[in-house]
């Protein structure tokens, strides 16, 4: 299971689960989720290539990928449910993790997003 | 076959005179990505030329059509950013978060450049006498050339290229030999830009060409990063020949921690400071004072930590700490650490013969963390650039300050502490350019002057910031009277 160690491994992960996402709700017909999905994507590469300051990169402990792997074969509603939970769960560990405030203000608005 | 990378003269990308070839290697995984020619002075001379002959066209066209330039030339890099941190990542062997990091860097000097029509403005007094009026005007000076290093292969170039010639100069840049590509790439975005032939030019190689550059009658002004030995050299050579200088060097940054200091969240920005990049920064960590209760928390805290630190590939986003730059810079590192074991210190965090598995060739030195180091052994005197911190302890916050005003470099030097009285008295009275305080990594944005004392820095005017609109203008005063 891959390490959320750095700056780049939790805003990749992030980037990475929003592209999931958007295949995903795109497949069951959901497009204005598939949308959002695909803005907060946007969003995040934003943040990832504005907000890495050089200075302040530290090393980040206690976060684990596997943690946070999407079941997207569950497509119920309860699947879909649940999804958005550990979307939102997700966020909610990662944000005060980070030590650059804008980007914390992002992840903790995409978690707000998925927990709506 | 790997290609040969060209030059970029007067628009056109040109192969070099030269027939001596240096590889470009990935220090991680040692593939040939690369050769770099080892330009001549004839290179030089036809670089120089075009700048030259571009210069008039150029400083006449208005200022705000060149800032304009530099508004697209943003756009290119954003466009493009995860690209060139890739390949940042492949010729240096940094991780993709300090590869991102030194490119967003780079862009904040495009944003700096975009502010000259501001900061080029000059002012005036009118009748200085009666009837006449005085003012003074800044004129761009002619071709300015920089020199610069591995360790920063895209940020640094950007430092000069964009302030240079949005004040109305013509430029040349020698980039490191061993890292290139970024700055190829940098060039095939700036040819996009359509800048006016001549504008911006590319000279690849090593001493030949540099000396040249630094020997030229038609440079007006050479910029360089590296060592202080070479600083040294670059500035002596370049005020010979009468041009201006800044020739920033190298240095053995200090952070001095003190008791009252939050150690656990000293360390985490400790550990970014002394081995991001793996230490190969002007910049980096190299000893830190733990002053009285502090020294034995802060061995024990780093240990921990240390030796838990991800050291891979660093285009793998979860490495923490990538490789040094080529296999002589690792026998370099490697010797000094036994140095100083041979000296007495005691080597906690032992990085050499060190491996990671699938890179077994790479250029890898472990984080190395060195304690008992005394002032007068080579840990505590020599740069290293590399990944090894090493602890000097202080019985006080007096004696850490003169430990640290010993050094003869003075680039940086820092301070933990949560008491006021201390951080201001550090301020005060640490002979370094640049000061941080709970900061290990004191980087001065593009908008401020890059300090650096003592022998760390050889000239008058500092790279970035206001000093960078010193150094490539010039002022006239005007002085008029009308009958």
């Amino acid at each position: 299971m891959a390490s959320l160690n750095t700056f780049g491994a939790i805003l990749s992960h992030a980037i990475e689960l929003e592209a999931q996402l958007s295949d995903w709700y795109t497949r069951l017909g959901e497009a204005a989720k598939a949308r959002a999905a695909d803005k907060r994507r946007k969003k995040l590469e934003r943040v990832r290539r504005e907000n890495v300051v050089e200075i302040t990169l530290e090393p980040i402990e206690g976060l684990n990928a596997g943690h946070y792997a999407l079941d997207l074969n569950d497509e119920s509603a309860a699947g879909q449910a649940a999804v958005a939970q550990l979307a939102a769960r997700f966020y909610a560990d990662v944000a005060p993790k980070i030590n650059v405030r804008a980007a914390q203000r992002a992840l903790e608005r995409c978690g707000r997003e998925h927990s709506a | 076959m790997s290609k040969t990378i060209k030059n970029y003269v007067d628009g056109q990308w040109l192969e070099s005179g030269s027939d001596r070839l240096i590889p470009v290697q990935d220090p991680a995984t040692c593939e040939l990505l690369a050769h770099c020619p080892d330009s001549t002075s004839a290179d030089v001379d036809a670089a120089v030329s075009a700048a030259r002959e571009a210069f008039n066209e150029w400083r006449s066209t208005p200022v705000l059509v060149r800032a304009q330039y530099m508004h697209h030339f943003k756009v290119m890099v954003e466009d493009n950013f995860e690209e060139i941190s890739r390949i940042v990542v492949r010729e240096h062997g940094k991780t993709m978060d300090e590869a991102r990091g030194e490119v967003r860097r780079g862009v904040e000097s495009i944003d700096f450049a975009m502010s000259v029509p501001v900061l080029m403005r000059s002012d005036g007094l009118e009748d200085i006498s009666s009837g006449i009026d005085e003012t003074t005007v800044r004129q761009p000076a002619g071709v300015f050339a920089a020199i610069t290093p591995f360790n920063f292969p895209f940020m640094v170039p950007l430092w000069f290229l964009p302030t240079a010639i949005t004040c109305g100069n013509t430029f040349i840049l020698k980039p490191s030999p061993q890292t290139p590509l970024s700055t190829e790439y940098l060039f095939e975005m700036l040819d996009e830009l359509d800048l006016p032939e001549g504008v911006v030019n590319l000279v690849n190689g090593g001493v030949p060409s540099a000396t040249a550059l630094m020997e030229h009658p038609d440079v007006t002004g050479v910029s360089f990063v590296g060592s202080s030995p070479v600083a040294k050299i670059i500035y002596e050579t370049c005020t010979r020949n009468g041009k201006r200088v800044q020739a920033q060097g190298g240095a053995k940054n200090y952070i001095a921690v003190m008791p009252d200091a939050n150690i656990e969240a000293s360390v985490s920005n400790i550990l970014g400071a002394a081995y991001g990049c793996a230490g190969q920064r002007c910049l980096a960590a190299a000893v830190a004072v733990g002053v009285g209760d502090a020294y034995d928390q802060l061995k024990d805290e780093l240990a921990k930590r240390v030796a838990s630190l991800k050291v891979g590939y660093g285009l793998d986003e979860t490495t923490q700490m990538g490789t040094v730059i080529s296999d002589s810079a690792k026998e370099r590192i490697e010797s000094m650490i036994g140095q100083s074991e041979g000296e007495g210190a005691d080597v906690v965090v032992d990085g050499r013969d060190f491996s990671v598995d699938g890179y077994e060739r790479g250029s890898w030195v472990g984080p190395t963390l060195i304690a008992d180091v005394q002032p007068d052994t080579t840990m505590a005197n020599e740069e290293v650039f590399g990944p090894v911190l090493s602890l000097m302890k202080a019985d006080s916050f007096d004696e850490a300050v003169d430990i640290i005003n010993q050094s003869r470099y003075g680039n940086a030097a820092s301070i933990f502490t949560n008491n006021g009285k201390h951080a201001r008295e550090f301020k005060y009275s640490v002979n370094a350019g640049n000061i941080g305080v709970n900061i290990g990594v004191a980087a001065p944005s593009a908008s401020f002057p890059f300090g650096g004392q003592k022998d760390s820095f050889f000239g008058d005017l500092h790279g970035q910031g206001m000093d960078s609109i010193e150094f490539y203008t010039e002022r006239k005063i005007v002085i008029e009277r009308w009958v």
